[in-house]
């Protein structure tokens, strides 16, 4: 009796304190750390920085997606263009390779669709409030008081229907207005909002990036960060472009908690326009900061081929994921150089 | 009336009913009555139980402490997220535990915060105050514990045992003194081992190993053994030729080795997380320390039957050995294979030990003297080894 006790004691004290030691050994696997280590490792590698994974957000179809509405016409010409977007506020979703996160969505991704319409259309949101918590969506832009979608609160399972002109011409965001607002929009319920002008900027390949975080463990510390929300997504996939071909980015940052964020592009400078309203660039440079809705237009032309960076130059923020890459092509079709429509450049999978 | 004796599947049958009580119990709440327990949300947990700079990597011993399996799916340094391998995987089920590998460049002396997200986004870290290189366990390396374990353990205990002739001439109501004293040190030194447990298992094991009751349980089991042990050879000795005041002599020896094996553990802990400096202090002030230990030892011994010479400085040399080598082991273990939750067992063994000593002594007094423990003689004896060991303490 008292033997077998004692043999149970001493192999459970084993367990607690070599439980290591007794798993079987496995087959052997090898990866390379961008320093150049070599690490072989008969368990799992667990690597979000040089390894691609999908999560339930697409990042590449979200960077050249614009949403242009249902569109009509009114009796005196006037462009009407309808949406929907619907709130979810209860789904968990793969955020980052195996982080999995209780994001609030418009349309069920984070950021919201991108919204395109000309400036002087008539904009005719309907917003259907799916989730379990109030929320609204508050446009920037110009247009009358009850259409600010802040003092119209939304309730679970209301509707909302925001009209308005839209003006000016610029990138604008959208965002959810309902208090803690530092909530709604760290969890996900922002998205992009595009007015071209009515005389249309040159054709360009054009794409969307959003300079977001997530602040998974609630601390009010961001536990990670990217352009349009899968962190190091970019650095594995690169965005495809054209040597010699006019690129504009409207890039918008939303990050929250973090006083601010930035942005520095290798190899090249760039055109920046803030808010994107004035035809005429405020700077020829390679670096841009943000503070919280800080957006613009970036135009640039790469005239070697390769892979360049494009990350923060908070390098706290970078290697947190906000880090991704251009790669740029040097044998473009032609086609593609002077036909291109404006805004219609389609995802170009490598 | 007729009474019939009991058969013995009834007898049996009544021991083992309860326990299918229990079952049906146990099965109804994990079954049917599952909705009973599904209120609030069990948060999961992970504690970085160890982390190990090595070559150009970083080695972090992680375990699932929390109620439900978790999965590791981001390691960080400094808050910065960094490639790495996780061994066996990254599914951690209750209690069981991984290796994380991060390959990283680290600084020595240099301080790090490890971090490991789980795949609810939650962030566990746990901070290296200096980095220092693991150490790999060699022959050179184990020489070394070897003579720093003599040093501490060995020659003070030694030294000690010295006082021998001294304490033999004392008069009764002195050597009642010295008796006393030496219960004080070991008390003193019990309550510092239990306080070294508790605070390992607070800076490096998570709540729901129940660290107090951990400790509490082993100390009492550890206590009880050594009484019934320590019974059975001080009936023996009566009966043989080993003399009563050996026997109390070994057991203290005994109690002693377990403590300093604690202290062993101790020394190379810090050696091994790289704390030279501290490490230095911390042999210093054992060696003082420990010259007590070995009054404690020459105590008893002072009364035995009147030995040979030869044979004395023997058993002598048998003693002082058995309660100082241990720290040789404690340095090997705490320097090469250094695990938190060995070493509060470790720790609590010490105590329980030592606890049980002083009772033995407090007996051996109390047999010794008029049957009571209440002269000044013990009440000083007890209060200067207290307050001698608490000076010496202040040295480490």
């Amino acid at each position: 009796m008292i033997v077998s006790i004692s043999v149970i004691v001493t192999l459970s004290v084993f367990y607690f304190v070599f439980p290591e030691g007794i798993s079987a050994q496995q087959e052997e696997k090898t990866f390379v750390t961008m320093e150049g280590a070599v690490i072989t490792t008969s368990g799992e590698v667990i690597d979000p920085v040089l390894t691609t994974a999908t999560v339930d957000f697409d990042p590449d179809k979200f960077l050249r997606e614009f949403n242009y509405g249902r569109v009509s016409q009114l009796e005196d010409g006037t462009t009407v263009r309808e949406f929907t977007i619907i709130a979810e506020d209860t789904k968990v979703m793969e955020i980052s390779p195996g982080v999995f996160f209780n994001a609030w969505t418009y349309n069920g991704t984070v950021p919201g669709p991108t919204i395109r319409v000309t400036e002087g259309d008539l904009l005719r949101v309907k917003f259907i409030n799916n989730g379990e918590k109030p929320h609204t969506i508050h446009f920037h832009g110009i247009h009358p008081a009850e259409m600010d979608g802040v003092f119209e609160i939304v309730g679970q399972g209301g509707e909302f229907t925001y009209e308005f002109i839209a003006a000016p011409a610029g990138i604008h965001l959208y965002h959810c207005h309902v208090m803690p607002v530092e909530e709604h929009i760290a969890r996900g319920l922002y998205g992009v909002f595009i007015v071209d002008p009515k005389e249309s900027r040159p054709p360009a390949d054009e794409m969307v990036m959003v300079l977001n975080g997530f602040d998974t463990d609630f601390d009010t510390e961001n536990n990670s960060y990217a352009a349009n929300s899968v962190p190091f997504y970019y650095l594995n996939n690169p965005i495809q472009i054209n040597k010699n071909e006019l690129v504009r980015v409207y890039v918008m940052n939303i990050l929250e908690f973090d006083q601010i964020n930035n942005l520095h592009m290798h190899g090249n400078l760039f055109d920046y326009y803030p808010t994107g309203t004035y035809r005429v660039p405020s700077a020829y440079t390679d670096m841009i900061t943000f503070s919280q809705g800080d957006r613009g237009i970036m135009e640039f032309v790469y005239q070697y081929p390769g892979k360049y960076l494009i990350h923060a130059h908070k390098v706290e923020f970078s290697e947190k994921g906000w880090v991704g890459a251009f790669l740029v092509k040097d044998n473009p079709d032609q086609e593609s150089q002077t036909g291109v429509e404006y805004g219609s450049k389609q995802t170009i999978k490598g | 009336m007729e009474v019939s004796k009991p058969s013995k599947a009834k007898f049996i049958a009544s021991g083992i009913i309860p326990f299918a009580f229990v079952i049906v119990l146990v099965a109804y709440i994990f079954g049917p009555g599952s909705y009973l327990l599904d209120f609030g949300v069990p948060l999961p947990e992970i504690t970085i139980e160890k982390v190990d700079f090595m070559d150009s990597e970083i080695r972090v011993t992680v375990r699932n402490t929390g109620p439900i399996p978790v999965e590791v799916v981001i390691a960080d340094v400094n808050d910065r997220i960094q490639p790495a391998a996780i061994e066996p995987d990254r599914f951690l089920e209750r209690f069981e535990v991984a290796v994380v590998r991060i390959p990283f460049n680290w600084n020595v002396a240099e301080p790090y915060t490890i971090g490991l997200t789980i795949e609810d986004g939650t962030r566990f870290e746990k901070e290296i105050e200096a980095a220092a290189p693991a150490l790999e366990p060699s022959l050179e390396l184990a020489g070394f514990f070897a003579i720093i374990g003599t040093y501490v353990g060995i020659i003070p205990v030694m030294i000690g045992l010295l006082w021998l002739p001294f304490i033999k001439r004392l008069k009764k109501n002195k050597y009642h003194f010295f008796l006393a004293l030496t219960a004080g040190l070991l008390l003193f030194l019990g309550i510092d081992s239990v306080e070294e447990a508790l605070e390992v298992y607070k800076e490096n094991l998570s709540q729901s190993f129940n660290g107090v009751l951990l400790v509490a349980t082993v100390i009492v089991v550890t206590f009880l053994g050594l009484y019934y042990v320590t019974e059975k050879l001080v009936k023996r000795a009566e009966s043989s030729r080993i003399a009563k005041p050996v026997a109390v002599a070994l057991m203290i020896a005994i109690g002693i080795g377990l403590h300093n094996f604690g202290e062993g553990l101790a020394i190379g802990a810090a050696v091994g997380i790289g704390s030279i400096a501290f490490s230095t202090f911390l042999i210093v002030g054992f060696a003082l320390h420990n010259t007590t230990e070995g009054i404690a030892i020459a105590a008893p011994m002072s009364r035995g039957k009147t030995m040979m010479r030869k044979a004395l400085i023997g058993k002598l040399a048998g003693l002082g050995m058995i309660a100082g080598a241990p720290a040789i082991f404690g340095a090997w273990v705490g320097g090469f294979v250094y695990s938190p939750f060995a070493t509060v067992v470790f720790l609590s063994i010490g105590a329980g030990a030592i606890f049980q000593v002083v009772i033995t002594v407090l007996r051996w007094i109390r047999e010794e003297g008029d049957k009571n423990l209440s002269s000044a003689a013990v009440a000083s004896g007890i209060a200067v080894g207290m307050l001698i060991m608490y000076l010496t303490s202040i040295l480490v």
